[in-house]
């Protein structure tokens, strides 16, 4: 098991902006949409475009825990909308 | 730069036949494994879809089946080998069971996937190729025209039976 | 008198890739883009989702290729299950599914 870490592919700086893109345009999108599963799968959006700027500075446990966390706190979201209806 | 790309060109078929064929052996078109997969499979089906196409769609979306094990085992094979595929098919099993699947055609996949890209390793197409051809083969089923998929896949279990 | 390129200006060498592992994370990136643009332009709310799956398997690879260490690829998996799981939470909830409650349509 290598003991530091060896980024072997070094990523261009374009593609970090790309993914910073899609996720200012998975927030707007959010912000704007009315139905709230809209604004949920603008969320997963957004959390997706957020992994690859987290791994490429070398925080692999935070995405590993951002992966984990997001998703649950989606599925709660959709249990309690779904026992707030009469 | 030509010739990494018809590597993942020839991955991707690889890749696309592995898993269409394995989804097929599992009955994944017959009927839905959780119930995100019937709802989509009726939403493709509004939209003009092959309704076996579209459940077949709504189980790749809804569940780990043999797409998510073939890409899987394509990662784990770049990152330590034949071991690092073997790791990816537990994680893929266990994946299964997280969300309330009762099939292994995701794990079943994973173990093909790993042996297909150490395989392709040995010949001279890099494991990194597979990982690019898979996302290319889903893109193609997915996300491209869906009722043109659906009627694909449709037509493929069709000739199965 | 050579004149110097202004600091900040990304040379043209830098974009062209120089290994197959950088080919292959450009492919998975512009897919991953094309399936996040594809995502917010369907106008059927369920129909949305395979193009979610396409964007998150793009994800999926693109944090694999990135570092070649075992942690990377665990982080591949959970996201990947993660994603799977909230899409299919969100399929089951939107069609009328989660709790024993009347459909929505």
């Amino acid at each position: 098991m290598p003991g530091a870490w060896r980024r072997v592919s070094t990523v261009n700086e374009i593609l970090l902006w790309l993914f910073g893109a899609i996720a200012v345009t998975g927030s707007v999108y959010t912000g704007i949409s009315r139905d709230p599963f809209r604004k949920l799968i603008a969320i997963g959006l957004l959390s997706g475009a957020v992994m690859p700027l987290l791994i490429d500075r070398g925080y692999v446990d935070i995405a590993i825990a951002l992966s984990l966390i997001l998703p649950v706190s989606t599925i709660v979201v959709l249990q309690l909308c779904r026992k707030g209806e009469p | 730069m030509i010739e990494p790309l018809l590597h993942i060109l020839i991955a991707a078929v690889c890749c696309w036949l592995n898993f269409i064929i394995i989804d097929m052996i599992f009955n994944l078109p017959r009927e839905g494994g959780v119930s995100g997969a019937t709802a989509i499979a009726e939403a493709v089906r509004r939209g003009g879809g092959d309704i076996r196409g579209g459940t077949m769609m709504g189980n790749i979306v809804s569940s780990p089946d043999a797409s998510a094990g073939t890409l899987l085992a394509a990662c784990g094979v770049y990152c330590f080998g034949i071991a690092g595929g073997l790791t990816a098919t537990v994680l893929v099993y266990i994946g299964n069971r997280i969300c309330h699947d009762p099939g292994y055609a995701g794990t079943t996949g994973c173990f093909t996937a790993t042996g297909i890209v150490y395989g392709g390793s040995l010949i001279g197409i890099p494991p990194s190729a597979f990982i690019a051809g898979m996302v290319l083969a889903i893109l193609t089923i997915q996300g491209v025209w869906h009722p043109w998929s659906s009627r694909l896949l449709g037509a493929v279990w069709r000739w199965r039976n | 008198m050579v004149q110097q390129a202004p600091r900040g200006c990304l040379e043209v060498e830098e974009l062209i890739p120089a290994s197959p592992d950088q080919v292959a994370l450009w492919v998975c990136s512009l897919v991953a883009l094309y399936g996040a643009v594809r995502v917010i332009t369907e106008p059927d709310t369920l129909r949305k989702l395979p193009f979610l799956n396409v964007f998150s398997f793009a994800i999926s690879g693109i944090i694999a290729l990135m570092i070649p260490h075992p942690l990377a690829l665990v982080a591949a998996v959970a996201y990947f299950v993660g994603s799977t799981f909230e899409s299919n939470a969100i399929a089951s909830v939107y069609a009328g599914g989660m709790e024993k409650g009347e459909h929505r349509e």
